[in-house]
């Protein structure tokens, strides 16, 4: 026993380090965002897919395709326009005529779509039809597309970013809600800094950088998402994250004001899986083999962003769900009443 | 041995001293409010005049720490809650935690939970634990100390006094604080006595008096105050009458009969018929301060006879109270005669000074002690002033007396006084003697007493007005009002002629006569003086003293007694106020 204990006390040192190593390298390349960095990291730990949301030209593609050279994986991307058609993303038959079998004719083969990299890049996912949009979104939920009858898994890992652009609305096929809930995570990538601005300009306008080192390959992701499962939760960890989801639905009586007055509907049980896994994910990546309350805390608003339907209301009054989320977990108390009540004043 | 094995009994170590510490506060906290919660019915026990029920109340602060026990054992933190607060306290991001739960869960025997519990085992083995106590004193605890004294202060202070309660119809209860006459006589019992038997009776007024001053405080019904009251100043004056009566009384009327055979003492004889001995006394003084010593050398001689014939008919105390009356005599006789030859001698020296001379005509006039008090103080004075040479002067014209004669005094005496008068020191002394003769109150010891218990019965009187005034303003309504204002001297000036209203239930005695006695001399035998009356009774039979001392059969004696009935009705109309 204590030898696995040893080897697990390992293997957690060494996710930790390959991850600082991924961080490392990615930051070669993408200047500041390293929030942005660190969340991608968690999807990618905990094996569940991003939806990449920013202005364009913040370098959003550039870190999907920084991480794929680092991952050693293989990368597609797939660029979002309103006439991509689902085949366009999964593939399709085509007739092939084969000179030397003359004789029997042209055939049909399958030609596979960009959906079957390992690390697929969902340009402006917003701009393609709902149809399209559907293909995508239900080969990242199944990690397996049907193709002429056949189904055909993915290969693993299989992970997606998608990105979307959030002021160009005009000829846009915003995400349904329910589809939206598909995503482990939504990153907001926020403009840099006026240092992290210099530092691009001064990058990009030079001679061409490196490229970013691989530093893990497939069996190392493997391995990651693998023990990100088996990072523990407690009861009480547990019972937060259920409580922060329940408490987000504006029809129970423990929502606060702010939940009942913005939002529509709150988060579902998916919210609340994302929730735990994603603070798996950030124990991993900080090397510890079980989950804080801190943890779920980090991860509150990139997994529930996304989940949260504001009410008319809220809308109205331009209330985001980032504060409904900064009001949740002002509101619902970590530990029980009889516990918070010893800590003393003052106490984070 | 392992983290993994340390982890369990490192936790329940820890876990046992936060549920201590969580229990000693809740049970800290009980006694607090126990504490500040008894204060409240020790109050009420005190207010309602339960002080036996106020030690009672202290229980609240055990009932407190027990319920405070009760509590904190109903909410004793689960092994979870204590991981959780240690997690908090410790900032192990809920490694404990997540390890003590995995304890619980033997099916999970992964290699997470080995490093979950190893990591918790090791950040509470290098744990402060001063960091991870919970607090036993809250600011809510100085409370108890307070509360503490408060009680005690509650359950050692006196009660309040007692309000008055509501009257039955017709009756009026009356609460005084302080009754001034009522400590007059409750003092009776230092006042001086005639001998062991009268002491004890003065020690006994005393001690009622006293009572009655503490009933007075709780509330007591007016006419049993006033009843009382009477009762008191019934045993004064009969304190008063004791000498020389009953079987001594023969002993009283042969002294009595004895002085009045003289000039000088007949005054005194009347007053020891009334047993009144200050005014005998007063008779004694202005005797023995009186220029004729025919007078003093009668009256000393009168004295002696009657304190012998009291003795013979068998009045010890009436002969040993004109005994010491004779003493007095004499000292008041000799400091009066050697101040009138002192005075003389400095008359004669030409060293008399204005205010001396008038002091000594006062005590030819006056007759008094104060008179002589007066000269013996201005010629102390006087003597203060004189050179050598006007002392000498006055030794030689004193010298010069005391062998020519015709001086008051002793001649030896005004030698001793001419050898004092030759030296600063013996000037020195003589002033100073001078000035005890001044402060000297020569009143015989029965006088004395007898001042003391006119004092007390005169206090009586006052105390019996504070009653009746007191009376007027609470009556069955207030039960404590404030009091009436009592009598009050009418100033008018209206018509007074017109004619006396008939007085209800005429035929009883409605006031103290103070009838005056015959000034011719008595019979043998006859009674003489006069007795302080109680309403609704007249005389007694025998005349042996007050009438709250007479027997049931006494009272009314007129009614009773042998007298033919055509002079009943002149008899009874004599008693008639």
């Amino acid at each position: 026993m204590a030898t696995t204990t040893h080897d697990f006390e390992v293997r957690l040192h060494q996710a930790r380090d390959a991850v600082a190593l991924l961080r490392q390298a990615i930051g070669q390349v993408i200047i500041g965002q390293g929030e942005v960095v660190d969340q991608v990291m968690w999807g990618l730990a905990a094996g569940g897919h991003v939806l990449l949301e920013g202005a364009p030209g913040l370098g959003k593609t550039l870190l999907v395709r920084t991480l794929a050279q680092c991952l050693d994986l293989r990368f597609s991307r797939i660029q979002f326009t309103p006439d991509l058609m689902p085949s366009d993303v999964v593939g399709t038959q085509v007739l092939v005529m084969d000179p030397a079998q003359r004789a029997a004719g042209s055939m049909f083969q399958v030609q596979r779509g960009p959906i079957f990299g390992q690390i697929v890049l969902a340009d402006e996912i917003n701009r393609a039809t709902p149809k399209t949009q559907s293909a995508l979104l239900e080969a990242m939920a199944e990690h397996a597309v049907t193709l002429a009858g056949q189904r055909l898994a993915l290969e693993e890992p299989f992970f997606v970013l998608a990105t979307e652009n959030p002021i160009e609305m005009e000829g846009t096929y915003p995400l349904p809600e329910a589809q939206l809930d598909r995503f482990l995570l939504k990153i907001v990538v926020p403009n840099p800094t006026e240092d992290e601005l210099c530092e691009v300009l001064a990058r990009t306008t030079g001679r061409a950088p490196e490229a970013a080192p691989r530093v893990i390959d497939r069996e190392g992701v493997m391995a990651l998402r693998a023990m990100c499962r088996d990072v523990a939760a407690a009861q009480p960890v547990l019972r937060y994250a259920a409580r922060l989801v329940r408490a987000s639905d504006p029809s129970t009586g423990e929502a606060p004001e702010t939940v009942k007055r913005a939002l529509r509907y709150g988060a579902g049980v998916r919210g609340a899986q994302a929730l735990v896994l994603a603070a798996k994910a950030v124990a991993l990546c900080e090397g510890r083999a079980h989950v804080s309350f801190e943890d779920v805390k980090r991860v509150a608003r990139p997994a529930l962003r996304h989940r949260l339907i504001r009410s008319f209301e809220g809308e109205a009054e331009g209330t985001t769900t980032d504060t409904v989320i900064d009001a949740l977990l002002g509101t619902v108390g970590t530990r029980p009443p009889s516990v918070e009540a010893e800590r003393p004043r003052g106490a984070p | 041995m392992g983290e993994r094995e340390r982890f369990h009994p490192l936790f329940e170590r820890w876990a046992r001293g936060v549920r201590r510490r969580l229990l000693a506060r809740r049970a800290l906290t009980g006694l607090t409010v126990g504490l500040a919660l008894a204060v409240l019915p020790a109050l009420l026990a005190w207010e309602t005049h339960h002080g036996a029920l106020r030690p009672l109340c202290a229980l609240g602060a055990i009932l407190g720490a027990a319920g405070g026990l009760l509590v904190a054992r109903r909410k004793r933190w689960s092994d979870e809650d204590v991981a959780l607060w240690l997690d908090d306290r410790l900032q192990t991001d809920e490694a404990i935690t997540t390890a003590v739960e995995m304890r619980h869960r033997a099916d999970r025997d992964d290699d997470a939970r080995a490093v979950v519990v190893s990591t918790a085992a090791a950040a509470l083995g290098r744990a402060d634990a001063k960091r991870a106590r919970p607090a036993v004193l809250r600011p809510l605890h100085a409370l108890a100390p307070l509360a503490l004294a408060a009680l005690i202060v509650v359950m050692r202070s006196p009660l309040p006094a007692r309000p008055v309660g509501p009257s039955s119809p017709g009756e009026t209860r009356i609460q005084i604080g302080q009754v001034e006459g009522l400590k007059r006589v409750a003092e009776l019992g230092q006042a001086s006595a005639r001998d062991g038997a009268q002491k004890q009776r003065l020690e006994t007024i005393a001690r009622d008096a006293g009572k009655l001053r503490v009933d007075l405080e709780k509330g007591l019904e007016k006419r049993a105050a006033l009843d009382r009251i009477a009762t008191l100043r019934d045993a004064i004056a009969a304190e008063r009458l004791t000498l020389g009566e009953g079987e001594r009384r023969a002993g009283l009327e042969a002294a009595v009969s004895t002085l009045e055979q003289i000039e000088a003492t007949r005054g005194a004889a009347r007053a020891l018929g009334d047993h009144d001995l200050e005014k005998m006394d007063r008779e004694m003084e202005r005797v023995a301060n009186a220029r004729e010593k025919h007078d003093r050398d009668s009256a000393r001689k009168a004295l002696e006879d009657a304190a012998a014939a009291a003795k013979a008919r068998g009045a010890p105390d009436v002969g040993q109270a004109l005994e010491e009356e004779k003493k007095a005599l004499e000292e008041r006789e000799k400091r009066a005669e050697t101040l009138r030859d002192l005075e003389k001698a400095m008359e004669d020296s030409d060293l008399a000074r204005p205010e001396q001379k008038n002091e000594a005509d006062g005590l030819d006039r006056k007759e008094s002690d104060e008179a002589a008090r007066a000269l013996a103080d201005a010629l102390g004075q006087a003597l203060e002033k004189l050179t050598p040479e006007e002392r000498k002067k006055l030794a030689e014209k004193l010298k010069q007396q005391a062998r020519r004669g015709g001086i008051q005094s002793d001649p030896q005496d005004l030698r001793d006084l001419a050898e004092d008068l030759s030296t600063p020191e013996g000037q020195k002394k003589l002033e100073d003697e001078l000035k005890d003769l001044a402060q000297k109150d020569d009143e015989s010891p029965e006088a004395r007493g007898q001042r003391d218990l006119d004092d007390a019965e005169r206090s009586a009187d006052g105390a019996e007005g504070d009653i009746e005034g007191d009376g007027n303003g609470s009556g069955n309504a207030g039960g404590d009002g404030p009091g009436g204002e009592g009598h009050h001297h009418d100033t008018g000036t209206g018509a007074h002629d017109g004619k006396t209203e008939a007085v209800p239930g005429a035929g009883t005695l409605k006031s103290r006569a103070h009838a005056p006695t015959n000034q011719a001399p008595g019979m043998p035998g006859t009674t003489r003086g006069w007795t302080p009356g109680r309403s609704g009774g007249t005389a007694n039979v025998q005349g042996t003293g007050a009438l709250g001392a007479a027997g049931p059969g006494e009272v009314n004696g007129v009614d009773h007694s042998d007298v033919p009935e055509e002079y009943r009705a002149q008899v009874r109309q004599y008693f008639q106020p």
